[in-house]
């Protein structure tokens, strides 16, 4: 009985959809097409619904309840306008006496909505002040945004073993289970930092120093974008957060202070060493890093790039990502190793870094072709005279294949 | 068959085609000089469709319309467009200024001449014809000359305020503006003054402001600012413990508590301490992003006059010469507050960036650029 009612239903449905015309019934598929494949998506990293630490959680708390109290107000208004228009639609009657004024009415339909605000404005301000606390930090990090990529500093910490100053980009690395404060700003327009699952999004303006807290529940890769247009290629400006075990995040901080390497002499790496001397210093700084005299290599970005920096390149096949998280250095079965490895694991596969086997060399050869074909950027030298011949991103360096194979090798060292 | 607006239309879409073709030929496929000409084209194309659709402009209907009874009136627009162009021609051996300047006269020219000349054949009426044209331009004028007014007296003003001396400044100051109220105090009390008496006293007030200014032009800046302008001494700032003449003067004391710092930097009876958000304790190194401007607050919890100074390294200025690259504060009375803006370029080479006091031993925190 049951399912006979349940097929007559559904053939009056289809028979309502048979009469309909062709424009509405193709609006009413796509419109229900499209809310189920949306419910559909597994692979969703930026998802705002799926907390990883207790700030994101925080703003979760809120949005879940606010979100089913406006969809409850907001499917009562749409059934209360769909049953007006229907019942009171056209057919030719008289017009209604008109009568002016409700006060009854009027006043509880101006309460009710006052009412619900401002039981959502007090959760609302709680969560706002909840989330701008700074005293309780633990640990803080500098973050620069620039066009289009992020800038990482760690200043000196004694307590996570930071003696000295680290600098890195693309990946934010942090402890797990850690309260870190994220100062953040920018060098040349605003952006903003935002990785869903760890918190809400935090403006980098030039000239301000705003603060963004971050806690990661356990140990994973957290993805993020840029959520305020800042140039050609704001889409292309991702990060992606690392959170390590306690112990795990020591052993990066013992990477990342580690002396520089010079490769051995008469080696393929040792001939890079020279190509990056030659063509790359004059914006990207490796930390240790010498001319045959002995003086340090300090790079000039300030005198090439209009924000005046580009990524420090020390220990850069210890992160995952380059050219401002928007490529892989490790190919897509070696990254889908670590992005799928549990927690206890994942340690330990992230900080095995890139080998030779992982390293994702079509891209990377591609970007040191020509990086402005990768990924849009302000870098043709004969459209400059706005910015006094400074670039905005990487330029075409015109490298040789031979130049390219030596650079290869010599980064694959800068462990 | 094609209308009179369709012609105007069709036309200008033709000539956007073919400067179309020459831009794309000569400057670039690329360019958005094309996309402006391509829209160009569109939208005429566009206007012209509507104008042969509507047969808007048809010449049948303008047939048997009367033309306007008067003569046009003298107008002076076009000996105002052609001193426009003038100006425009000198603007193209002189600076930009004056070429945009020559521009806006000759476009302000072709819209009065346009709407009068429009105006004047409204109808038969000339008196309502002046109206019209009132209407549409004093909304446009007003607003402008009033604009130009003022930007006249500020200007004459200035010239006079720079070139006599402060005191005497002071006092043509007060002069001025007593004739100000006093003329105000006139008009409001005598309503019924002649419009000629009062006109009269506007013009010589404005023609003794414009006259001054000038004067004050021809004998240009007083004695101290033309030597503070040949010596730019403003721009060096000696960061010394000992007062400096310029650099010193009238300090900036408080810093708003909404300004954004990187750092807090006080010294509290004779020790610096450094301070960053978020890190506890004092710190003995400061980290700053290279290439940012970072604002750094200083407060002097000392008593006595200090100032901060960052020692930032050296430059070459010749070949063999180096000179020490410093920034520093004002010099701070105890209790008192400023922002010390650091950009950073490069980070240190040999010997590290440090922050100290001027004149005091012993006290430093090392600035690190990673």
């Amino acid at each position: 009985m049951n399912h006979e009612r349940t097929y007559s239903l559904v053939g009056k449905g289809v028979n309502r959809l048979k009469n309909m015309s062709s424009r509405v019934r193709t609006g009413v598929v796509l419109g229900i097409g499209t809310l189920v494949l949306a419910s559909c998506a597994s692979n969703a990293p930026q998802d705002t619904w799926a907390p990883k630490g207790p700030n994101a959680k925080t703003i979760d708390d809120l949005q879940k309840p606010v979100f089913a109290v406006a969809g409850i107000i907001g499917v009562i208004v749409a059934v209360a306008v769909g049953y007006a228009i229907y019942k009171f639609k056209d057919r030719g009657q008289p017009i209604p006496e008109q009568t002016h004024g409700k006060p009854a009415l009027e006043i509880t339909l101006t309460i009710i909505p006052a009412l619900i605000l401002t039981v959502i404005g007090v959760f609302t301000f709680r969560t706002v002040f909840d989330l701008s606390k700074t005293s309780d930090t633990e640990m803080i990090i500098n973050v620069t945004g620039q066009q289009w990529w992020w800038e990482y500093d760690y200043p000196v910490q004694e307590e996570f073993g930071i003696t000295k100053p680290i600098i890195t980009s693309g990946q934010l690395v942090i402890p797990a289970g850690t309260k870190v404060l994220l100062r953040q700003t920018s060098r040349d327009v605003i952006h903003s930092y935002w990785i869903p699952a760890l918190n809400g999004k935090r403006d980098a303006v030039p000239g301000r120093v705003h603060t963004n807290r971050i806690e990661a529940d356990e140990p994973g890769i957290y993805a993020g974008q840029c959520t305020e247009f800042c140039g050609l290629s704001h889409a292309n400006m991702r990060m992606e957060a690392v959170a390590l075990s306690k112990a795990d995040f020591a052993k990066w901080v013992e990477g990342q202070l580690a002396d520089y390497k010079s490769p051995a002499e008469g080696s393929l790496a040792k001939e890079g060493e020279s190509v990056f001397i030659n063509q790359c210093v004059r914006c990207h700084q490796v930390n240790g890093l010498k001319r045959e005299d002995g003086t340090p290599i300090i790079a000039a970005p300030d005198e090439n790039i209009v924000s005046g920096a580009a990524p420090n390149l020390s220990h850069l096949m210890s992160r995952n990502t380059f050219a401002g998280a928007m490529f892989d250095l490790l190919t897509e079965e070696c990254r889908k190793e670590v992005w799928g490895a549990d927690s206890e694991t994942f340690g330990e596969k992230y900080l095995s870094g890139v080998s030779e086997q992982c390293l994702n060399q079509s891209d990377l050869r591609g970007w040191l072709r020509n990086a402005p074909a990768m990924k849009p950027m302000y870098a043709n030298p004969a459209l400059l005279a706005s910015t006094g011949g400074k670039y905005r991103g990487m330029p075409n360096l015109g490298l040789t294949e031979s130049d390219i194979e030596k650079l290869v090798a010599y980064l694959l060292t800068l462990k | 068959m094609f209308t009179t607006g369709s012609k105007y239309f069709i036309a200008l879409s033709v000539l956007s085609s073919i400067a179309l073709a020459v831009y794309l030929i000569f400057v670039g496929p690329s360019s958005i000089g094309g996309t402006a000409l391509f829209g160009m084209i569109a939208a005429t194309g566009l206007l012209a469709g509507l104008a042969l659709s509507t047969r808007a402009g048809a010449t049948e209907t303008a047939v048997g319309a009367q033309a306007a009874m008067t003569a046009p009136s003298s107008s002076m627009w076009p000996l105002v467009s052609v001193l426009g162009a003038v100006v425009i021609l000198l603007g193209t051996i002189t600076t930009p200024i004056v070429f945009i300047l020559g521009i806006v006269v000759v476009l302000a020219a072709i819209v009065e001449w346009v709407i009068q000349a429009w105006s004047e054949r409204a109808s038969g009426d000339a008196t309502y014809n002046d109206q019209v044209r009132k209407r549409i331009l004093n909304p446009l004028e007003y607003p402008v000359l009033a604009t130009v007014g003022l930007g006249v007296i500020i200007f004459s003003f200035s010239r006079v305020m720079l070139a006599i001396d402060k005191s005497a400044g002071a006092v043509g100051f007060i002069v001025v503006a007593s004739l100000v109220l006093l003329a105000g105090i006139l008009f409001s009390v005598r309503p019924n003054l002649k419009r000629s008496l009062v006109t009269g006293i506007c013009v010589f007030g404005a023609l003794g402001l414009v006259s001054s200014g000038i004067a004050g032009m021809g004998s240009g800046l007083r004695e101290d600012l033309a030597k503070a302008a040949e010596e730019d001494h403003y721009s060096h700032r000696e960061c010394g413990p000992e007062k400096s003449e310029h650099g010193d003067k009238l300090p900036l004391e408080s810093v708003s508590a909404k300004s954004s710092v990187i750092a807090t930097i006080e010294y509290v009876d004779g020790k610096l301490i450094g301070m960053v958000q978020g890190i506890e304790g004092n710190q003995e190194t400061l980290t700053i992003p290279r290439s940012n401007p970072s604002n750094l607050l200083f407060r002097n919890k000392t008593e006595g006059e200090f100032r901060l100074v960052a020692h930032l390294g050296e430059r070459a200025v010749t070949e063999g010469v180096v000179e020490k690259i410093e920034v520093c504060t004002q010099l701070i009375p105890a209790g008192a507050e400023q922002l010390l803006t650091l950009t950073i370029p490069k980070p240190a080479a040999d010997k590290p960036y440090t922050l100290e006091i001027a004149g005091v031993e012993g006290q430093s925190i090392e600035v690190v650029v990673p």
